[in-house]
């Protein structure tokens, strides 16, 4: 064989490689020990268990071999031992299209569940993403990320089109509610919140934006959505090239520091979500230098400062939520959408497995824009419909637009009795519009006297402990410092505070098992705990205890603003 | 909006932010593949604007092969004309020279068909991974060299959707392109 022979796809493909090799995937590649751990998180084999193709480590298998001949000792000692081999034709590169694109959602179960650690997802995004960079992918990838590349979002909306939704979906509201300020801000500079949605929403789903526009209005927030960069998901997270998912990334990033907004509010999108929030700076090579979180957050905040009020009473139907697999498993938004869900909803099922054990809804990793694989991602969904089916509930709750497609498609594929809704829907039907919302007359921050309270800051940074310090006595409280967790017990003893705010990540004993001594010691269970986090994905931490929830979550950076409103909003509730 | 702007000769070049499907220009450059359909992106764009005659006269055509361009009318569009080039596509062995011919045939196309106001795109810089640095070096180039000789061309603009395809625009235009 000559290198004449063999497609200039493949030579490219192997140019392409070794960048793509970190620690992260090279583990992957040699620690599989193909015990077959794997097999039973994946909904692929569950469903068609008949088919060894349908199996995480043979979809893995397929870097694995390209790697073991090109770049792993073992494959040039015994390449034909160790499954060595690197594809030749154009034919072969078709066969990893299908295998790649056409029996994988990039989930991430089968990584939860692998005692080797291999993250079976990753590999498969990195041969996506070699296959795409040389043009071979299916037809929907094809369209979606051009339609990315050339107008700015996935949907091909174009910017008239765009704002005539907006506009119509003002009129509405105007109406609707009888108040001029009711209307969609667009391109406003300097506002306290930039608002980022799904492409989806504008072309086929424009109820969600008028949905989050009536809470954004009650809250009388101070919001605006941009004309360009508007776009929150990220088809590079499933085509595996992260060259445009840092592009548009860099989209969001750019328009929200020309607006001078202050938060990115990210609609309900699992994908968008983690491609914004979590790899986004990554791609792009950019420090994430600014605040954003999901819509969740911001709704669950409104209800939890008093800015909206919600009767839950309106929305009675027996509910259960879906996790997607970007917003939990892979950025570790479990809690909040529950908590929700139980301020908006009367009769809240938990499906089982849940959480980070939660079956895909088959929709995941772009499966959705490649029909030529809907039979096969139906019949995978058996197991899913069956999840569904056992909780009885009429409503099946996701914060994604993907699962609100893939489930959509199960219930109508497997004859289910019930649809599928969003949060930001069940808020704004669970509203209570006492009167028109007022636009927002900013209280200075000083107004959140804290004077007469004692507030143990424990970190393990001098800085962050400085400046959550310096906040809190600028607002008359007095505070005592603790850098480790041993030294946070401690105190707590010694000094009885108000509150504490608790760092996760700390060395020795971290925030999870100081907060979990807390709760669990009769003298110090009262105590309140705000958790101050730069790392989201520990909330496990504290969540997966056996102990009642903080009364107090944020996520770093966070600003003076913010932990003042919660420091006495926990401090005004502990009373 | 213009960013940037140049004299070579009797011409102008431009540097300037947008939607190249949208802006007042005679001609803007497509790039097209070699079964001459728009496909999606900026040929949804051209659909969605321009109306189904675009994709009528491509198809009487029926094909453009790498390194060509054909030209037809806009549709409903504020442009007059659309030529479409084929310009290299993703990793395809000798970049550079197909992008130089397919340029090369784009600005032949142009002044057969009088056309005094031109608008190039950075050429498959986007979905079709060409190197970007490569692109707009070339296209500075082969469009400078162009203006030098006789030409009818009053004005050449390069259009760019966002910073990442401007920036390099920038720099080679001020290299002297």
């Amino acid at each position: 064989m000559t290198k004449k022979d063999v497609s200039w796809k493949v030579q490219k493909m192997m140019e392409l490689l070794p960048p793509k090799l970190s620690r992260q995937v090279v583990l992957s590649l040699v620690s599989c020990v193909h015990c077959g751990m794997c097999n039973e998180a994946c909904h692929y084999v569950k469903s068609i268990p008949d088919d060894p193709k349908m199996t995480p480590s043979y979809k893995a298998d397929q870097l694995r071999k390209i790697f073991k001949a090109n770049h792993d000792w073992t494959g040039r000692v015994a390449p034909k031992w160790v499954g060595a081999k690197t594809p030749i034709t154009e034919e072969d590169l078709e066969e990893l299209k299908d295998i790649a694109f056409g029996t994988c959602t990039n989930c991430r179960r089968c990584t939860y569940n692998c005692p080797m650690g291999v993250d079976t997802a990753t590999v498969n995004r990195v041969m996506r993403g070699l296959l795409t960079r040389v043009g071979v992918m299916p037809e929907g990838v094809w369209a979606v990320s051009k339609d990315s590349w050339e107008i700015g979002n996935q949907m091909g909306v174009l910017m008239e089109d765009y704002q005539e939704t907006l506009e119509w979906i003002s009129e509405e509201l105007v109406d609707e509610l009888g108040d001029e300020k009711a209307a969609i801000p667009i391109d406003k500079k300097n506002a306290n919140i930039v608002y980022t949605v799904n492409p989806r929403e504008v072309k086929y789903d424009p109820r969600t934006i008028t949905n989050a526009a009536m809470i954004f209005y009650a809250a009388g927030e101070d919001w605006t959505m941009p004309s360009f960069g508007w776009d929150q998901t990220n088809f590079g997270l499933f085509s595996g090239d992260d060259v445009m998912g840092g592009n548009i990334y860099k989209h969001l990033e750019e328009k929200f520091k020309e607006l001078s907004g202050n938060l990115l509010v990210i609609s309900e999108c699992g994908h968008g979500y983690r491609s914004t929030r979590c790899e986004g700076p990554n791609w792009s090579a950019t420090p994430q230098d600014f605040r954003m979180e999901s819509s969740v957050t911001t709704m669950l905040r409104y209800i939890k400062e008093g800015k909206i009020k919600v009767d839950k009473t309106k929305n009675t139907e027996k509910v259960t939520f879906h996790d997607s697999c970007n917003n939990a498993r892979s950025c570790g938004l479990y809690e909040e959408p529950r908590e929700l869900l139980e301020l908006v909803t009367t009769d809240f099922q938990e499906m089982y497995p849940n959480r980070q054990e939660n079956y895909c809804c088959t929709g995941g990793g772009g499966a959705m824009s490649m029909a030529e694989y809907t039979p096969r991602r139906l019949k995978s969904g058996k197991i899913k419909a069956e999840q569904l089916a056992a909780t009885g509930a009429k409503i099946v709750v996701t914060s994604c637009h993907n699962c609100v497609d893939g489930l959509g498609d199960l219930i109508k594929h497997y004859k289910l009795d019930m649809e599928v809704k969003q949060l930001v829907d069940l808020v704004a039907e669970a509203l209570v519009m006492e009167k028109p919302a007022e636009v927002p007359e900013e209280k200075p921050a000083e107004a959140a006297t804290l004077a007469g309270y004692k507030i143990l800051v424990v970190d393990d940074e001098p800085d962050m402990r400085t400046f959550l310090s310096t906040v809190f006595e600028d607002n008359g409280a007095s505070v005592i410092e603790a850098a480790d967790g041993e030294q946070a017990l401690t105190l707590a003893k010694s000094e009885k505070p108000s509150l504490v705010t608790l760092d996760l990540s700390m060395p020795g004993k971290d925030g999870g098992e100081v907060y979990a001594s807390i709760r669990q010691d009769p003298q110090l269970a009262k105590l309140p705990v705000c958790i101050v986090t730069g790392r989201p994905e520990l909330r496990k931490l504290i969540y997966d205890r056996d102990v009642p929830r903080p009364e107090g979550y944020l996520d770093k950076p966070v600003s003076e603003k913010d932990i003042l409103v919660n420091a006495r909003k926990i401090l005004d509730l502990s009373e | 909006m213009t960013m940037v702007e140049k004299k070579i000769n009797n011409s102008k070049v431009r540097l300037v932010r947008g939607d190249i499907t949208d802006i007042d220009v005679e001609a803007f450059i497509y790039d097209i593949t070699a079964d001459a359909k728009l496909g999606t992106g900026y040929g949804s764009a051209i659909m969605a604007r321009g109306g189904k005659t675009v994709q009528e006269e491509l198809d009487a055509i029926g094909t453009c092969p790498t390194g060509e361009a054909i030209i037809t009318g806009a549709g409903k569009m504020k442009a007059k004309h659309i030529i479409h080039v084929n310009g290299p596509k993703f990793h395809e062995p000798d970049q550079e020279g197909k992008l130089r011919s397919a340029i090369t045939a784009a600005l032949k196309r142009a002044e057969e068909n009088q056309i005094k106001q031109l608008a190039f795109p950075p050429i498959g810089t986007g979905f079709y991974q060409v190197d970007l640095q490569l692109c707009t070096r070339v296209l500075v180039d082969a469009v400078s060299e162009h203006l030098k000789g006789t030409t009818g061309l009053d004005e050449v603009l390069f259009v760019a959707l966002d910073t990442r395809e401007f920036k390099p625009f920038e720099a080679h235009i001020g290299q002297g392109g």
